[in-house]
């Protein structure tokens, strides 16, 4: 068997810090924000993993003082961009001006727009007309901007935090499910329990001083999301996740009946790499160095839900997409294992 | 790399529990089994003896064992039983991945991390059974052929048949008829020759009529239910529907046959002149006068002479001469004579018709009366409202007038409009029901003499047997009086 010229303990250490620096971010966001562990954890999750994030719920929940807070803690450029129906793409991008030298010679030079940032909050994005939402998501899947045919790098790591509004559908421009897809996770923000509002109440209506401070650097980050790519995934677990989005599937052969009948579209192949790298994220926060199958039903809610394309039934019927993905992963599993003998099941 | 021996004996062991855990399930299977097969030697103990109660207890070993060697031997993946073995010790598949990857070229450093958690983990817990055992549904069933066989034990031996098997086809009486003698010897017995049955008749593709069956098993009574359904001619043929549906039965064949199909939505309550009209239509059809029948020709003719007698059609005439020739044997004469009465009986109905103020009506009298004062020399199509080259537009008109003639309701009176269901000048069927209302315009759908007729009854009845209220009595009879003064 091979020797690795690092020692054992150096992969440990780093796994550790790992968990450190996870739980110390988390920490950070948690003296602004109360409650919504499950969305704090899965927007580090996000971050980490190298993907976006888009967060829907309704107006007041704290989304965007989520994302602020997160930049706050994070030692990397911030924007955010209000989306508005006459925002145009320029306004994201940037545009070239033309400026005039001492000699009186003038010359085009291009003007960075607010998309150059490591961390972008681009709120109520589904506000914008279709035109600007797809110069962002260009950004997003591509890293890079092309204006009048020069491809500028946006800096890494690039990390979009979108917000919508899931009720005030008037006026909007809801994003269409291939834009959709550019997203890693999409998370629903849930109104806060009792004692979380009570919480809410005491820190926001008294004098109280809560400084953020910056944990972690951008290079740091980048290492980070390195590390992840690393964790090794067992291929029966890998199975797994390739079965639960082919279930979502309502075409292929072995999809369960939930999905035969309300399905209209199934999770991209996307998907599946949102779900393991969500895993793999998942699993070194919880200081592990695989991935197991309780990280991929963990993630399996925020990577597939706005990947799966309810049907006219499905629409009519009311039926919940999230109860949908339970379904589905019980169906996968149990196809995992239904030509296996007794024993083995 | 750590040593990889603690892991790989972690899914040894659990591989051992799940081949034991295996040969129990297998076994039980086989068990189950050889129980059943047990049961032929102890069937045929008579024939084999006391080995055949060893022969029993083989099949029973045999079973149970080979079902337990089969389980044990059954092939099982090192990946399965590690997979296993994480589930059973809950250690989120971290032997089974760090088995995976330790061999592989691809590894990764965390790999080495990933090894040295699993086996501190594995050394760390006690190696407790983590496969469940699980019973076969057939094991249930174990007692049934396991009672059976000590049920046979405990019995007399059955006695098996010597020679040849008695024939055990059908017994017919005839065989049983035969002398004792001759059944006695199996050997010389003659092998019943099953008697030739008639072969089923396929009733024949044909147009059949379903009428009521009309008892053939007898005379029957009124109401004898049971009658139809004794036997007839037919019973003994195989329903043939494919000829009823090929032929149809007559209605389907009616409905090929337009013009014979009753017409469902004939006004039925028309006029008894309309009615007369369609009668000798119908009876005509196209024939000569020498062609139908002087019987209906002559009834046509009463219906006509007894219509006449309410008014004065004036064609009484007509009706006497054709009857005289019908009695004469002139047919021609007596259809010609008709025909005069019909053309007289038709210009009756036209005539009442223009009482109704439809097509006609009293403008086309007073014009009629205009067009009697300006003498027979009238214009030619001066029966509409505007002739031709006149209208109400300057210069139109023969008035030299700007505005042409006055209008024609000028001086009439507004009043002079029929009141609905008020009786009018013109004819007076028996048919009017005098509805008002909305119910007025729509014709009545019944003859209105012969249902009042029937309802006065019903009404008689209804009030003999007390349906009625005592207190109504009077005020129902007087209702039914009411309808007869109108």
């Amino acid at each position: 068997m091979p020797q690795f010229p690092t020692p054992p303990q150096t992969q440990e250490q780093r796994v550790q810090e790992f968990v450190a620096d996870f739980q110390t971010l988390r920490g950070e966001v948690r003296k602004v924000i109360v409650g919504h562990d499950d969305v704090i954890t899965h927007v580090l999750i996000g971050l980490f993993a190298g993907g976006h994030v888009l967060l829907e719920g309704v107006p007041g929940l704290g989304k965007t003082l989520l994302i602020k807070t997160l930049s706050e803690s994070l030692d990397l450029s911030f924007s955010r961009i209000q989306f508005t129906p006459d925002l145009m793409p320029g306004d994201i991008m940037g545009t070239n001006i033309i400026l005039e030298d001492e000699e009186g010679r003038k010359h085009f030079q291009f003007q960075r727009g607010p998309i150059f940032a490591h961390i972008l909050l681009a709120d109520e994005v589904n506000r914008a007309t279709p035109k600007t939402q797809s110069a962002l998501l260009e950004g997003m899947q591509e890293g890079a901007v092309t204006i009048s045919g020069t491809a500028h790098p946006l800096p890494q790591p690039f990390f979009v935090l979108a917000t919508q509004n899931p009720i005030e559908m008037e006026g909007t421009y809801p994003l269409p499910e291939a834009q959709l897809d550019r997203f890693l996770f999409k998370l629903r923000v849930q109104y806060p329990a009792l004692e979380d509002l009570t919480e809410i109440i005491d820190r926001t209506t008294q004098v109280r001083e809560v400084s953020v401070q910056r944990v972690m650097t951008g290079p740091r980050a980048l290492a980070l999301r390195e590390l992840v790519r690393e964790v090794p995934i067992a291929s029966h677990v890998r199975d797994l996740a390739a079965l639960i989005v082919l279930a979502s599937h309502p075409q292929w052969e072995r999809a369960p009946e939930q999905t035969r009948r309300f399905v209209r579209y199934g999770a991209s192949p996307r998907g599946a790499q949102a779900l393991v790298l969500g895993a793999k994220v998942r699993a070194l926060s919880e200081g592990r160095y695989n991935v197991s199958v309780e990280d991929l039903r963990a993630m399996a809610l925020p990577a597939l839900r706005h990947r799966i394309i309810l049907n006219f039934e499905g629409e009519a019927e009311g039926v919940d997409v999230d109860r949908l993905i339970a379904n589905i992963i019980e169906a996968a599993e149990n196809l995992s294992v239904t030509e296996k003998e007794v024993f083995l099941r | 790399m750590p040593d990889l021996t603690i892991l790989q004996r972690a899914v040894a062991d659990v591989s051992r529990q799940i081949r034991v855990r295996r040969a129990e399930f297998y076994g039980l299977r086989g068990l189950f089994g050889g129980a059943v097969v047990a049961l032929l030697p102890l069937v045929l103990r008579d024939s084999l003896g006391w080995t055949g109660f060893l022969w029993a207890g083989v099949c029973l070993a045999a079973g149970a064992l080979a079902g337990a060697v089969a389980g044990f031997l059954m092939p099982l993946a090192a990946g399965e039983a590690a997979r296993l073995a994480d589930r059973g010790y809950s250690l989120q598949d971290r032997v089974a991945t760090a088995l995976e990857w330790a061999d592989r070229p691809d590894r990764t450093p965390l790999v080495e991390a990933l090894v040295t958690d699993a086996v501190a983990r594995v050394q760390a817990m006690t190696g407790r059974r983590i496969i469940p055992r699980r019973i076969p549904r057939e094991a249930r069933f174990v007692p049934v052929p396991l009672a059976l066989g000590i049920a046979l034990v405990l019995a007399p031996a059955i006695p098996l048949p010597q020679g040849a098997l008695s024939n055990l086809s059908g017994a017919r009486q005839d065989d049983e008829e035969k002398p004792p003698e001759r059944a006695g010897s199996l050997e010389s017995q003659e092998r019943p020759q099953a008697a030739k049955r008639e072969d089923v008749r396929r009733a024949e593709v044909q147009e059949r009529t379903f009428g009521p069956r009309a008892g053939a098993g007898g005379a029957t009574q009124p109401g004898d239910i049971s009658a139809v359904f004794k036997d007839t001619s037919l019973a003994g043929q195989t329903p043939d529907f494919n000829a009823f549906l090929k032929k149809g039965d007559d209605r389907i064949r009616m409905l090929e046959q337009i013009d014979r199909l009753p017409d469902l939505q004939r006004d039925f309550t028309q006029s008894q002149q309309r009615m007369i009209f369609q009668k000798a239509k119908a009876l005509r059809g196209g024939l000569k006068g020498d062609q139908f029948s002087p019987d209906k020709l002559r009834e046509l003719m009463r219906e006509m002479e007894r219509l006449g007698r309410k008014g004065d059609p004036g064609y009484q005439g007509d009706l006497g001469e054709g009857m005289e020739a019908l009695e004469q044997g002139q047919s021609d004469r007596a259809m010609e004579a008709m025909e005069r009465a019909l053309n007289k009986l038709r210009a009756m109905e036209e005539k009442g018709r223009d009482g109704k103020g439809l097509r006609g009506g009293r403008e086309d009298e007073r014009r009629g009366a205009r067009r009697g004062e300006r003498g027979p020399g009238g214009a030619p199509g001066d029966e509409g409202d505007w002739p031709e080259g006149e209208g109400s537009l300057p210069g139109k008109g023969k008035n030299p007038n700007r505005k042409g003639d006055p209008s024609q309701r000028l001086n009439t009176n507004p009043f002079d409009v029929g009141v609905e269901g008020q009786a009018r000048s013109g004819r007076k069927d028996g048919m009017d029901t005098n509805l008002v209302g909305r119910g007025g315009n729509v014709p009545s759908r019944l003859q209105y003499m012969g249902v009042l007729g029937q309802y006065r009854k019903q009404m008689e009845e209804d009030i003999v047997r007390e349906q009625v209220p005592r207190d109504y009595h009077g005020q129902v009879k007087d209702y039914f009086k009411a309808l007869d003064e109108k």
